[in-house]
């Protein structure tokens, strides 16, 4: 990334008392392009959040102050320590326990919770870094709410001469001029009774945040001239805080920046390539994509020139069909199997052709040359029976036989 | 400005911002809408998105009877002020509805957006005709 040369310049809005010839443009300090973590900084910020907690407990005495003792058992009553004693209410009533009347709660809370937590120096640094980045970004701002529609240019970058303003009418003319005004009436317009609880524990209003006011100079006038406008709050450069740039763990707070306050942001938080002048050996943290733009990385000449052409017909699998039943399919893989039907089929037709024959032969009736034609046969037969066997030379059956032979 | 690109917003916006809207649907299925000004069909996702998408598309109701098409222009990304092309439309409506088809399709600028675009046209247009009766609608998209 060719950073420094190519650098976008963010136009300086100018105030009514600035003269013409001031009206100019910065570069933009490389903050502003660092990877945007919403992780990190939802992770920080709820850490960070914790660290400003008042401790809270029960008295650690409550609901011991009594020389309860059980009855034991035998008296038809439960075995709960009661009250000794007599002559009031309390006596017999049971103490000591989380379930009893007076008793003491379950668990008591403890003064020795752990309150705070560590966050790394680095962690907290990338956290900040990633929500000034965030704040450069339109749809981020307006994503988190801020109403940013009449802003002339986002970062938003007004001259020095704002830093001189003392009056708070005059404040709110300078935020009528950049277009801020919109945010901070929001701001004004949200102030009302919070629902809950927390109305009757000091918390009673609740209100939207409005614009963040960056200033260089220390003790400028603009602290005081802004402080009172609802929804504003202001900071120093050098002493940016989370909890103030990304509000609610959420990113894209809208930020007004004074010219000097723009300027110094590369000395403190550094460029990608040199170290940061004010946080000792920091660099500004590195994107895991430098180019995170997808479409455009997807239609780039160097990866479509590689990509093989879509496959706009989608091959879907045909329908299996039976060969058993599906003579076609079965050809596809047996070829011989026509031959084999069709010697099967031609089979089976001389085989019903001959049973047939055969029966209708059997079924008809016979002609009398046929009919005449057996019984001779039978008869030579029987006569070649018994010449032929032994039978006859047996005197005793002659009689039976009735052959003359 | 290092455009940061709409994948990278999508990324961070699709779960939580100020204009999504959920509701209806049965316990977490709920329908997800967003109000955002430069979104055509109020619906939360990349495409329709008007957060996450340099070149955006909307149509909304003006003063009296008029339609307003705005398009972002996309090389002043981080003016908000001077972020739109506005124009105010008081054609009859098939004139108006060839202007946005102009607009968004015949000159590439995002043709996947003609149906959407149309649609909104047409219901737009068709709630200007009914303003006299029936209580007052919130446009909670106002711009």
């Amino acid at each position: 990334m060719s950073a420094a040369a190519a650098r976008p310049l963010v136009t300086v809005q100018s105030l009514e008392s600035d003269m013409a010839t001031d009206a100019n443009s910065v570069p933009l300090p490389d903050v502003m392009k660092a990877a945007i973590r919403p992780d990190i900084v939802t992770f920080v910020h709820g850490q960070i959040s914790k660290n400003a907690r008042q401790p809270y407990a029960v008295s650690k005495r409550a609901g011991h102050q009594t020389s309860a003792e059980s009855w034991g058992t035998g008296r038809a009553v439960s075995r709960i320590p009661r009250v000794a004693g007599g002559g009031t209410h309390r006596a017999g009533q049971g103490a000591f326990g989380n379930m009893c009347r007076g008793g003491r709660m379950f668990a008591p809370t403890k003064i020795w919770r752990r309150w705070h937590r560590q966050v790394n120096v680095t962690q907290k640094r990338h956290a900040v870094v990633s929500a000034i980045a965030a704040s450069a970004v339109p749809s981020l701002v307006l994503a988190r709410g801020h109403k940013i529609e009449e802003v002339p240019e986002l970062p938003l970058v007004v001259s020095d001469a704002a830093e001189a303003v003392e009056k708070t009418s005059a404040a709110l003319k300078v935020l009528k001029q950049i277009g801020a005004h919109p945010d901070a009436e929001k701001a004004k317009d949200s102030q009302a009774i919070r629902a809950g609880k927390g109305k009757a524990r000091n918390r009673r209003y609740v209100s939207r945040k409005g614009p963040l006011v960056v200033y260089g100079n220390e003790g400028a006038k603009l602290v005081k001239a802004f402080r009172n406008i609802p929804g504003v709050e202001i900071a120093h450069v050098s002493r940016l805080n989370l909890l103030k740039l990304a509000p609610g763990g959420h990113i894209g707070r809208f930020i007004i920046w004074t010219k000097s306050a723009f300027q110094q942001l590369d000395a403190i938080y550094g460029t990608f390539d040199k170290l940061s002048e004010k946080k000792n050996g920091y660099v500004l943290p590195r994107a895991k994509m430098v180019n995170a733009d997808l479409a455009r990385i997807i239609n780039s000449d160097e990866v479509q020139s590689v990509v093989a052409p879509i496959k706009k017909e989608v091959k879907r699998a045909p329908l299996k069909k039976n060969p058993l039943k599906n003579l076609g399919v079965m050809l596809k893989l047996n070829p011989y199997a026509k031959a084999a039907k069709r010697m099967a089929l031609l089979a089976e037709a001389q085989r019903v052709k001959a049973k047939q024959d055969k029966l209708d032969k059997k079924r008809k009736p016979i002609t009398k040359e046929e009919a005449s034609a057996i019984n001779s046969a039978s008869k030579s037969w029987y006569k070649t029976m018994i010449s032929d066997s032994d039978y006859t030379e047996f005197e005793n059956f002659t009689k039976w036989l009735g052959a003359s032979q | 400005m290092a455009t940061v690109p709409g994948q990278l917003i999508w990324e961070i916006v699709k779960k939580n911002n100020s204009f999504l809207v959920k509701e209806f649907g049965n316990g977490t299925a709920s329908v997800k809408f967003s109000k955002e000004p430069n979104n055509l069909y109020n619906i939360h996702s990349f495409k329709h998105s008007g957060l996450a998408n340099k070149k955006t598309v909307t149509i909304q109701p003006g003063k009296d009877q008029t339609v307003v098409l705005a398009t972002t222009k996309t090389k002043k990304q981080n003016k908000p002020s001077t972020l739109l092309n506005k124009s105010v439309m008081k054609k009859e409506f098939h004139r108006m509805a060839k202007a946005v088809s102009n607009q968004v399709c015949d000159n590439y600028y995002r043709p996947d957006l003609k149906k959407a675009a149309l649609a909104r046209l047409s219901v737009v247009h068709r709630s200007l005709k009914v303003a006299k009766s029936g209580s007052k609608k919130r446009n909670r998209q106002s711009s």
